[in-house]
């Protein structure tokens, strides 16, 4: 997944269709350990975007404030 | 028949009226004509017809000078307007008849109260016949416009009056601006009406180029006001679409103008004055309206702030909030996703074993029956072997490899081999 163009939202609803599939029973054991992969590698993301973003915020506002 | 000299004969005249008239009277009458000569004055008196309007008695009168100075002072001081044609009155009269000059009256008194109640009565009528038309109060619902500065003044040119209100006007406190055109009129006699009717007409061709008309008269001597009560002129004023104000100097009686006018004042000063504290009102109420947007914008400005600064505060504790569910959201999927995935891999896990546990017994049932199978098909084939015949003395013939079981299918010479429990015997067929 290329960091450029990531998208929050779009990455939560990927998290949330991997844990549909698992509970669903659609996910062969297969293809299971790929899947967790790839949730791990999409919640790191996530928290980094949040993390970012927070810090943006706190820039932004310590900026007008000067 | 004896004629007699005309001297005589009105000196008979004369003598009879001497004797037949001997009081002096009141009479009314209207004045046709007044003129002074070497201080005397000399007037022709008239009653007209009250229909036809035509003279229906006419006389000459005469007021001496020792006479005329005192009738003069006391009609002017009283009526507020010197005697002049036109006028009704009432004086005290005795006759005269010189056999020369003829008949006069000669005027010793007179009665300005009559005069006043005439023209007061004619003022009424006026005044009714406005109130019946409707146009009485027209110009009072005529409103001031807020920027009225191109004022179109009707006055005499030349009077101090309207000198005196333009430059008031130019040199006011506020530094206003005003446009003041003058459309010159006669403002005193008899040619009040014609002149000023005339004048409203001028202004009422260029009407979009004034927003007032000032009417003033001013610095003339005493005021005589009758022109200025004429039905003509106050249905011109009252009717004019333009608020019309009055400024024609007098202290006593509104004329009739002034009260069909929008608005009346005393003096040329006092309009100008007007004009210009109606438009500083106006001024000031521009710069309030002013002081109050812009306070009001301040205001709002600075209320946006405060609230934009409040905001701005929340955001980084709000999106903390959001961040921390965010990530306890994101841990609770990763949770369920690894729970879910180690639920399936043990449930496969056991299905196996189950499957590996069923596997050993199944498969010793089976070894069972097929070692029974075996022992079966063991016992069968031993109850069929050749050695236990051949044993009971049973023997196989064979021809060529082959089994013999029918004797016809050999012929003499053929060499047959017999199998016996010992041993083997080969014969040759007969």
């Amino acid at each position: 997944m290329a960091k450029e163009g990531f998208k929050y939202e779009e990455a939560v609803r990927q998290l949330e269709s991997i844990v549909e599939k698992l509970e669903n029973d659609e996910l062969d054991i297969d293809s299971m350990s790929e899947n967790l992969k790839k949730a791990q590698k999409l919640i790191k993301l996530c928290k980094d975007k949040l993390i970012k973003t927070d810090d943006e915020i706190n820039n932004i506002l310590e900026k007008d404030k000067k | 028949m004896k004629a007699l000299s005309l001297y005589e004969l009105n000196n008979l005249v004369r003598e009879t009226i001497a004797v037949s008239l001997t009081d002096e009277y009141w009479v009314e009458a209207e004045l046709s004509e007044l003129r002074e000569v070497r201080g005397h004055c000399y007037m022709e008196l008239i009653q007209k017809d009250l229909f036809s309007n035509t003279p229906v008695a006419k006389a000459q009168a005469k007021c001496w000078k020792s006479k005329w100075i005192g009738v003069h002072d006391k009609f002017e001081r009283i009526a507020g307007q010197s005697l002049h044609a036109g006028l009704k009155v009432m004086l005290k009269v005795y006759p005269d008849f010189h056999e020369a000059y003829g008949f006069s009256w000669i005027v010793t008194d007179v009665n300005p109260e009559f005069t006043m109640g005439d023209m007061a009565r004619k003022r009424l009528e006026i005044i009714n016949k406005l109130k019946t038309d409707g146009v009485f109060d027209l110009q009072k619902d005529l409103e001031l416009p807020m920027f009225a500065q191109r004022i179109a003044v009707v006055s005499s040119p030349n009077a101090a009056g309207y000198g005196d209100f333009c430059s008031q006007l130019e040199n006011n406190d506020y530094g206003l601006k005003f446009y003041p055109r003058l459309f010159p009129a006669i403002m005193q006699g008899e040619g009040i009406e014609k002149s000023v009717i005339s004048a409203l007409d001028d202004i009422y061709k260029s009407l979009d180029y004034f927003d007032v008309v000032v009417i003033i008269r001013g610095g003339g001597a005493t005021s005589d006001m009758s022109g200025f009560d004429t039905l003509a002129l106050a249905e011109n004023v009252a009717n004019f679409p333009l608020p019309i104000i009055t400024g024609i100097g007098h202290e006593r009686d509104e004329s009739v103008l002034d009260m069909v006018s929008n608005t009346r004042v005393k003096t040329p000063t006092a309009a100008a004055a007007l004009l210009i504290e109606h438009l500083s009102d106006v001024y000031n109420r521009v710069i309030d309206a002013q002081d109050e947007i812009i306070s009001s914008i301040v205001h709002r400005i600075e209320v946006e702030n405060i609230r934009l600064k409040r905001l701005a505060e929340k955001i980084p504790m709000l999106f903390s909030i959001f961040k921390n569910q965010q990530i306890s959201m994101l841990d609770k999927l990763f949770v369920e996703i690894v729970n879910t995935i180690t639920q399936k891999v043990s449930r496969c896990t056991y299905d196996i074993s189950i499957l590996s546990k069923s596997l050993a017994p199944v498969a010793q049932k089976r070894l069972t029956k097929e070692n029974y199978r075996l022992q079966l098909i063991q016992q069968k084939l031993e109850a069929l072997d050749p050695a236990l015949l051949l044993k009971r003395g049973y023997s196989i013939t064979t021809f060529k490899g082959h089994v013999v079981k029918n004797a016809s299918a050999l012929k003499s010479g053929d060499e047959v081999e017999t199998r016996l429990e010992k041993g083997t015997v080969k014969s040759i067929i007969k």
